[in-house]
């Protein structure tokens, strides 16, 4: 009987459940987008403990660290790299000197402990680098090992194309500077998939400021005992214990540097995102709302055709009890294949946008089902399934009679 | 079941259908009013073939879906036995006409999506989803005596003698003790309408069930025991000419 009133329904049945479907996947793409950009932007934030700059914007620091969106930045005074490795607050402290590219990767100088981010990475192909002029690969960079990488001066304003060395590039080489790829690391998930790290010492020296050590076949890495020791933007600091932490923050909030944790910028970051995903959120609602609006029309428009077969359903002797269960279980039927096709148009839509954005940022976006997507579902299933009670339960008011004359 | 047991089963169950004080009235297309039906008085005993007569709009199907309640009465009553069927209220009765009524519309009324055997067992389907191998049986032996034998073809492709005997078979598949029947052989042609009024009269017998019969056809009033005119003055009760 159930399926009979649907196909009675005909192309007002497609109609709910295609309104339906949208509503759902608007709601969910909405909710998952937002909660995977904020999940994936706080995992690529995860190593980066406390960050350390020159006095400027917090935000663009971390846009640039973590992000690696290219930006021209103040340079912290080298000599901070021992002060903080001689600090017992501090367990370990690398340089990030960025600036390069070649072929649209950045080229990132650090040490062998950030690149391994704090050891806890082990390469999945090859080494880390071990000499000036190793490099090692994130694991969407498009070189091979072994092969020769020649950097360029990456131009603020310029975003260049992952893979392509074009004109610009091309143009602010620095002539007679390779490096060669010894290794590459497993995926992260966020920009530095795309990175190309090297030793700081190399970036130093490809920019003609030497490599920071007191001899030219020494070491790599801490201490650095050159006679001058060149800036870096920023350093990542990785405190001993959370008290550690703020004092550290404090006190390199002073003196011509600044400091701050990433995570502070990202709940700023998220605050708005959130006040723009609230903005949004009503939107959607406002939505489900007028989809919702258009279904009970669309069943107060057929309700003439449908009150001959109550009227004919009653003179048969059915009980109230089916003939609302009929119908209900109709709506029901027609909203919950809305609400699937809907979460799945959601999900695809969500995968497409979240595409579009990794390719631009090199940020990885998963998609989860949170509970207030699942919960917007079950509630246009239920509205929607009661809202076609209304008409059947009012189509009782009247006589058997009146109701056959239709 | 055999025809025995049935007619057992309802002789107990066919009662004294009494209408009394019975006023209904309708508004015409000016809005005044105007009586439909006036009946002070009119029983028809239990088991008893009725046939009733009159003019078109003289209140012929108003007086069957009175009996059936399928709406109440301006004034006056409707008694089926000890029951006043006007007086119940809306599921009981509902019950009642799922227990004890079987209706033949004159539109049949039919569902069009459903097939010829989930039409005539759709009052059964109201306690319980699936069809049961019994109801399935009866429906097509009582199919079969109306002489459809494809019940797996939808209604709505039915010719409107087919649909007239789905709709006959429905009314019959619950072995009602009162059986309505509003011009049941008036789209059929006179071999057909031979066929299903002699039908029609033939299971309301088996049965013991109460037959009242609205018609113009004058072999199907024939067949009846007595017949009533509508519309001529009060109506009572003549032997069929």
């Amino acid at each position: 009987m159930v399926i009979a009133d649907l196909r009675a329904l005909r192309w007002t049945a497609a109609a709910i459940v295609t309104l339906v479907a949208l509503a759902v996947a608007i709601g969910v793409s909405i909710g998952a987008q937002e909660r995977a950009l904020r999940q994936a932007s706080a995992r690529a934030a995860d190593d980066f403990d406390l960050l350390i700059g020159a006095p400027g914007s917090q935000t663009q620091l971390v846009m640039s660290a973590i992000y690696l969106q290219p930006e021209a930045l103040p340079l912290v005074d080298g000599r901070l790299l021992n002060e903080l490795a001689r600090d017992p607050r501090v367990a370990a402290v690398a340089p990030l000197a960025f600036g390069d590219i070649a072929r649209g990767h950045p080229v990132i100088g650090t040490t062998l402990a950030f690149a391994s981010r704090w050891g806890r990475l082990q390469p999945s192909e090859g080494r880390l680098f071990a000499r000036e002029g190793e490099a090692v690969l994130g694991a969407d960079v498009t070189y091979k090992l072994g092969d020769k990488i020649e950097p360029s001066h990456a131009i603020a304003g310029h975003w260049p194309k992952r893979g392509v060395a074009d004109a610009e590039e091309a143009s602010h080489r620095h002539e007679g500077h390779a490096y060669v790829a010894v290794g590459r690391l497993p995926r992260l998930g966020s920009p530095f998939d795309r990175a190309i790290l090297v030793s700081v010492e190399s970036v130093w020296a490809v920019h003609g400021l030497g490599n920071g050590h007191a001899g030219e076949d020494a070491a790599l890495g801490p201490p650095f005992d050159g006679q001058r020791i060149p800036g870096v933007p920023a350093l990542v600091v990785k405190p001993r214990a959370v008290a550690d932490a703020y004092a550290l923050r404090a006190r390199y909030r002073q003196g011509g540097t600044m400091a701050f944790f990433p995570a502070e910028v990202l709940v700023g970051l998220y605050r708005t995102l959130g006040d723009v995903g609230q903005v949004l959120s009503v939107a959607s609602v406002l939505n489900a709302v007028l989809i919702l609006a258009a279904i009970f029309l669309l069943l107060v428009a057929v309700t003439g055709l449908r009150r001959r077969r109550y009227a004919v359903l009653r003179a048969l002797g059915a009980p109230p009890a089916y003939v609302l269960l009929v119908v209900w279980l109709g709506m029901a039927g027609l909203v919950a294949a809305g609400c699937l096709a809907g979460l799945g148009l959601g999900a695809a839509a969500t995968l497409a946008v979240s595409g579009l954005f990794e390719a631009q940022t090199g940020l990885r976006l998963s998609f989860a089902l949170g509970s207030a997507e699942l919960g917007q579902v079950g509630l246009i299933l239920l509205l929607g399934s009661l809202a076609a009670l209304i008409p059947a339960a009012l189509s009782y008011r009247r006589s058997i009679t009146a109701g056959l004359r239709g | 079941m055999p025809a025995s047991t049935v007619s057992e089963r309802l002789a107990s169950a066919a009662q004294p259908l009494h209408f009394s004080g019975i006023e209904v009235d309708h508004r015409d297309g000016d809005g005044r009013p105007f009586r439909v039906l006036d009946i002070p008085d009119f029983k028809v005993p239990p088991g008893a073939l009725i046939g009733l007569r009159g003019p078109s709009g003289s209140g012929k199907t108003s007086l069957l879906h009175l009996a059936a309640g399928f709406f109440l009465p301006d004034a006056g009553s409707i008694r089926w036995g000890d029951v006043a069927v006007s007086a119940l209220p809306g599921a009981a009765r509902d019950r009642w006409r799922r227990e004890t009524v079987g209706f033949v519309f004159q539109d049949f009324h039919l569902v069009p999506e459903l097939d010829v055997l989930a039409n005539i067992t759709l009052p059964a389907s109201f306690s319980g989803w699936r069809q049961t191998s019994d109801q399935v049986a009866r429906a097509t032996t009582l199919a079969g005596r109306m002489g459809l034998t494809d019940l797996r073809r939808r209604a709505a492709v039915l010719s409107r003698g087919e649909q007239q005997r789905v709709a006959i078979a429905r009314a019959l598949f619950n072995a009602p003790a009162l059986i309505l029947a509003d011009e049941p052989t008036a789209s059929l042609d006179p071999a057909h309408a031979a066929e299903v009024g002699s039908l029609l009269v033939e299971v309301a017998r088996e049965s013991g069930a109460t037959l009242l019969c609205a018609s113009h056809d004058p072999v199907l009033l024939a067949r009846m025991q007595q017949v009533a005119v509508i519309g001529d003055g009060p109506l009572i009760l003549k032997v069929a000419a």
